[in-house]
């Protein structure tokens, strides 16, 4: 393992001190690695010597991917190997496209009964309303499939594959704005710093495929709005190498790929080794993971130069599909073609694949921008569904759709026949699921008649995350990460797996 | 004879450990290790063979009435205080302690505690008192329980527990609730102790007509009315409380198993009920799937060792193989396509194909000698061959594979020839065979041989060209 730096030395005075150092830390594990194999084979683990109390840093060998994980996981069988998450950013209105609510009609215009707000926290933008005039959705809805679930007619497509969806109609969540919302969902808290639930599930379960990233995220280029930033997909405390890799939305997700002109590329493995060799110098003197990190990083860029081109050209997928993901599938970096960039990932058994479509912020012009959204995005996601399902993938990956939180049945806003805005409304929103170990055809939760509070099965955001956790065969309660003296984990202190929702 | 010992650092060193190991103990919740110093705890499984062979030995000369040479006790009972402390710093790794590891660590206390005292003794020429003996007896006995526990701490707790007789067998696709599924439950935690040998409480649970005829206080169900029956309502009951089954000490029953009884005497507990006759929102349905799972992790208990390092030898970065659960042996592996193939990636697997239950190898140009891999793998229960350039003469090597539950060989060369290897797959849920050259005549004929398959032949084509107008459809809600 450490062989490394027998060749390259300093004639530096002071380096040569520093050198000596390394000597005697290389005799400590030698002599370690020596004499442990008598007794103690895997039980020793030398990286663990210098490095903090932390199973996965020290320096990353990316043959060994199962021994990898010293963490006992997954700790039980699991039912999902992969997931695409696909998050709506803004909050799509729950009440203009799955939470039917027939009985609104007759109260159109009428103010939400103080009885039913109960003092519920309003965002700044709507708190000094004088009245809370209640907007039934302008959409027309029809029961679909056998399971009969209700669909709003801006959602054609996602109306077809109702039978292999699972709606959470119960989900709420303790954030009222964008930012503070969206960090909750993915990292389990509402203040930034804490690990996305892709680093996660990386750091917890590792690679199926050394080749690519563990985490990708896409962000498409045909929705704006609310900003999206990097650090949702962030490692936060966990080592860097499980940090979500973004792919660009344009028709290079991944940047200097090729060669330059007038290289070959035929010394590039003799450099990289190099310069592992002293990244690896340095990370002997100093002991900083993020240097490890590097050397992994480069590593994988390195086995990305022909993994990625072989996953982003799409030139060999028949026209039908294409047809099937719809007429912006063709145009790289939208909603629709990360779709089938998606499928091509997990495909590839990347674990955990996260798309980001903003604009779902419906504060005015309600009925329009949510048609506008959905016909950006409802043929790419239902098509996925069919794509995955038609490949046998529906088996072992999951599929999640949602957003931050949901929208408020009162109009923000002026109210009118034909249109309305809402605010946003975190005590209940609806999300969908589908594939691994999650059934099939299913509704789960219910609101009242003003779809405002849940009164059957209420689905916090750390449940679905213990959900998420449990369906890899990890309990939420058992991985954790040691940070600033204290274990941390997802989903804190709270969650609990909803296991009614699981085949 | 032993002497004053001539060399006094000896003891200090002896005192000097053994105040630490107090303090460590004492401490315990307060220290935080440096790494390093945690480190030096992986020592321990080295070193604990040295007190455990040197105290029997001495205990042992002891008891037989001779002299304990004063250098195998001094050795002996170092050794014993540098395991203990070891031993203690391994422990701080593993948070938070279980009970053997709490029992093992008290008693390894104890041992290295006794033995300083009897030094002690023995440094004060107090060899041969009875005191001594009653120290080398107790000594004898706390080293072989130290070890025992360490040994399932280690091994599993049921490592040295005698093989059992009765192997579970598995539940068949349909199970009788009854025969099946309640009865294994009463088999592995009641039956022990209600059968006509031992028939506590009056009452015998080995077949049906006993168990509903109760016990000494009457009958243990009430059919169709779980909440009043006595059987169930021990099992509810605080698990201190007298009355709770199984008694104290004995595990007890998991919620699933006790909802299974519930469930199964709500619904009358009848002995001809099948899972098959259960609505699929009958909750008992679901908790005998899943017990039907977790049968099949049983069977995977029985497949060969695999060590990390074979693993690590054939692993790649083209190459991923994992472990279905942390601590299976059964392996999931997916080939990736590497810039140049070679056949070897995939038939090297032979050392382990009978650990391989998942397997995929979709997008790799394979050949006969990779499909006879596969054919060696008589494990298999999830194949991936899709988009791969095999035919039927390639198929057919597999025939056979019979715990196969998923085959995803869509764009493939199979044809209806291959139909005959298919309908072999007796335990196949579910086919992908879209894009491939089997009729729709070969279709039919598969689903006739396994009515229960999931049949997926992709998109009709139909939609397929429905797709293009539906673009249509969006626009005109705009
Ligand atoms: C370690 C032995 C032991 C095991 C294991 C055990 N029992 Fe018992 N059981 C007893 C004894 C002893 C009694 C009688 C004492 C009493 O009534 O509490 C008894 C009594 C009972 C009775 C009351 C019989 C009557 O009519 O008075 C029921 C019901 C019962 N057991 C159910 C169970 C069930 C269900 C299990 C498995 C989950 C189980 N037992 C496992 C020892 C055992």
């Amino acid at each position: 393992m450490c062989d490394h730096h027998d060749k390259l030395r300093s004639n530096n005075r002071d380096l040569q001190s520093i050198e000596k150092q390394w000597d005697r830390r290389e005799f400590f594990k030698k002599t370690s690695l020596g004499i442990g194999a008598m007794a103690l084979g895997s039980l020793l683990q030398s990286e663990k010597l210098w490095s903090a109390v932390n199973p996965v840093a020290g320096p990353i060998d990316s043959l060994n991917s199962f021994a990898k994980n010293k963490l006992g996981l997954p700790h039980h069988l699991p039912k999902a190997k992969r997931i695409v998450y696909l998050f709506q950013s803004g909050g799509p209105s729950q009440l203009d496209l799955f939470d039917y609510k027939p009985k609104l009609k007759d109260m159109f215009g009428q103010d939400l009964p103080d009885s039913i707000r109960a003092g519920q926290r309003l965002t700044g933008m709507s708190a000094d309303q004088t009245a809370f005039p209640i907007a039934a959705s302008t959409l027309n809805f029809k029961q679909y499939g056998e399971s009969r679930a209700w669909v709003s007619d801006a959602m054609p497509y996602l109306s077809e594959v109702v039978d292999d969806l699972c709606f959470i109609k119960g989900m709420h969540t303790d954030a009222i704005n964008h930012d503070p919302a969206i960090t909750f969902f993915q990292t389990g808290s509402q203040q930034p710093g804490r690990p996305s639930i892709g680093s996660w599930i990386s750091y917890g379960l590792g690679s199926d495929n050394d080749n690519l990233p563990t985490f990708i995220s896409l962000v498409s280029k045909n929705g704006s709005g609310q900003p999206l930033y990097s650090r949702l997909w962030g490692n936060g405390f966990l080592p860097t190498e499980h940090q979500g890799v973004q792919f660009r939305s344009g028709k290079d997700p991944v940047l200097y790929l090729g060669d330059p002109e007038n290289y070959d590329g035929n010394d590039r493995r003799q450099m990289l080794d190099y310069l592992k060799k002293l990244n690896g110098m340095a990370y002997d003197a100093f002991g900083d993971p993020e240097i490890n990190a590097r050397i992994a990083q480069y590593e994988m860029a390195y086995r990305m130069q022909t993994s990625v081109p072989e996953v982003t050209d799409t030139s060999d997928e028949p026209d039908y599909i294409f047809d099937m993901y719809g007429p912006d599938s063709r145009n790289p970096g939208t909603y629709a073609a990360n779709c089938l960039m998606a499928r091509k990932l997990l495909e590839k058994d990347v674990k955990f694949v996260q798309l980001y479509h903003q604009g779902w912020d419906q504060h005015g012009n309600c009925p329009g921008g949510v048609k506008y959204q959905s016909k950006n995005t409802d043929q790419g996601t239902a098509a996925l569904i069919k794509d995955l399902k038609q490949r046998g993938m529906l088996e072992d990956t999951l599929v999640v759709w949602g957003g931050e939180f949901g929208r408020t049945v009162y109009s923000q806003g002026q109210l009118t026949e034909t249109n309305y805005g809402r605010d946003h409304h975190p005590k209940a929103f609806t999300m969908f699921m589908a594939g691994a170990g999650v059934k099939p055809g299913f509704t789960y939760g219910e609101t009242d008649d003003f779809g405002y509070n849940i009164i059957k099965d209420p689905v916090h955001t750390h449940d679905f995350q213990a959900t998420l956790l449990h369906l890899f065969g990890i309990d939420h309660e058992r991985l954790t990460f040691k940070h600033q003296g204290r274990r941390y984990r997802l989903t804190d202190v709270h969650g609990d797996v909803v296991k009614d929702i699981l085949v | 004879m032993a002497q004053k010992n001539s060399t006094p650092w000896v003891d200090y060193v002896i005192f000097g450990l053994t105040v630490f190991l107090v303090f460590c103990l004492i401490f315990e919740s307060f220290i935080d290790l440096p790494s390093l110093v945690a480190w030096l705890g992986r020592w321990h499984p080295l070193i604990l063979h040295f007190p455990i062979v040197l105290l029997l030995m001495a205990a042992v000369i002891g008891l037989l009435n001779q002299i304990v040479p004063k250098l195998l006790l001094t050795i002996a009972t170092l050794s014993a205080l540098v395991t203990a402390i070891t031993g203690f710093f391994l422990g701080t790794e593993s948070v938070p302690k279980g009970d053997l590891i709490f029992w093992h660590q008290w008693m390894g206390a104890g041992v290295a505690f006794l033995a300083v005292v009897w030094y002690w003794l023995s440094t004060n020429h107090l060899q041969q008192t009875y005191l001594v003996k009653g120290i080398q007896v107790v000594l004898i006995l706390l080293v072989g329980l130290t070890g025992h526990y360490g040994g399932m701490i280690t091994h599993g707790e049921d490592f040295l527990a005698l093989p059992r007789s009765k192997k579970l067998e598995k539940i068949p696709e349909d199970p009788l609730i009854y025969e099946h599924i309640v009865y294994r439950v009463l088999d592995n935690n009641c039956i022990g102790c209600h059968n006509p040998n031992k028939k506590k409480g009056e009452l015998l649970m080995t077949n049906i007509n006993e168990l509903l005829q109760g016990g000494e206080s009457g009958p243990a169900l009430v059919l169709g009315d779980p909440g009043n029956s006595e059987l169930i309502r021990r099992l509810h009951l605080p698990m201190e409380d007298e009355e709770h089954m199984p008694p104290d000490g004995k595990k007890p029953l998991t919620e699933d198993e006790i909802q299974i009884l519930e469930r199964w005497i709500a619904l009358g507990a009848s002995d001809t009920l099948k899972l098959s006759h259960l609505d699929n929102s009958e909750p008992l349905a679901g908790m005998v799937k899943k017990m039907m799972d977790s049968g099949t992790e049983n069977s995977w208990a029985k497949l060969p060792k695999v060590a990390d390092s074979t693993l690590q030898n054939l692993a790649s970065d083209y190459v991923t193989i994992k472990r279905i659960a942390s601590n299976s042996q059964a392996l999931s592996i997916s080939v990736f396509l590497p810039p140049e193939y070679d056949p070897k990636n995939i038939t090297d697997l032979k050392r382990i194909a009978n650990n391989i239950v998942e397997l995929d190898l979709s997008g790799i140009p394979l050949g006969e000698k990779e499909m006879e891999l596969v054919a060696l793998c008589k494990n298999l229960e999830w194949l991936e061959v899709d988009r791969t350039p095999i035919t039927d003469m390639e198929f057919a090597k597999i025939i056979g594979l019979e715990n196969l539950r998923v085959l995803k060989a869509y764009e493939t060369g199979i044809s209806d020839e291959s139909v005959a290897v298919l309908k072999d797959f007796k335990g196949l849920k579910s086919l992908y065979v879209w894009e491939t050259q089997i009729s729709d005549q070969g279709l039919s004929e598969l689903r006739e041989a396994l009515p229960s398959l999931h049949l997926d032949y992709g998109i009709d084509p139909e939609l397929k060209t429905e797709f293009i107008e539906k673009d249509t459809i969006v626009d005109s809600i705009q």
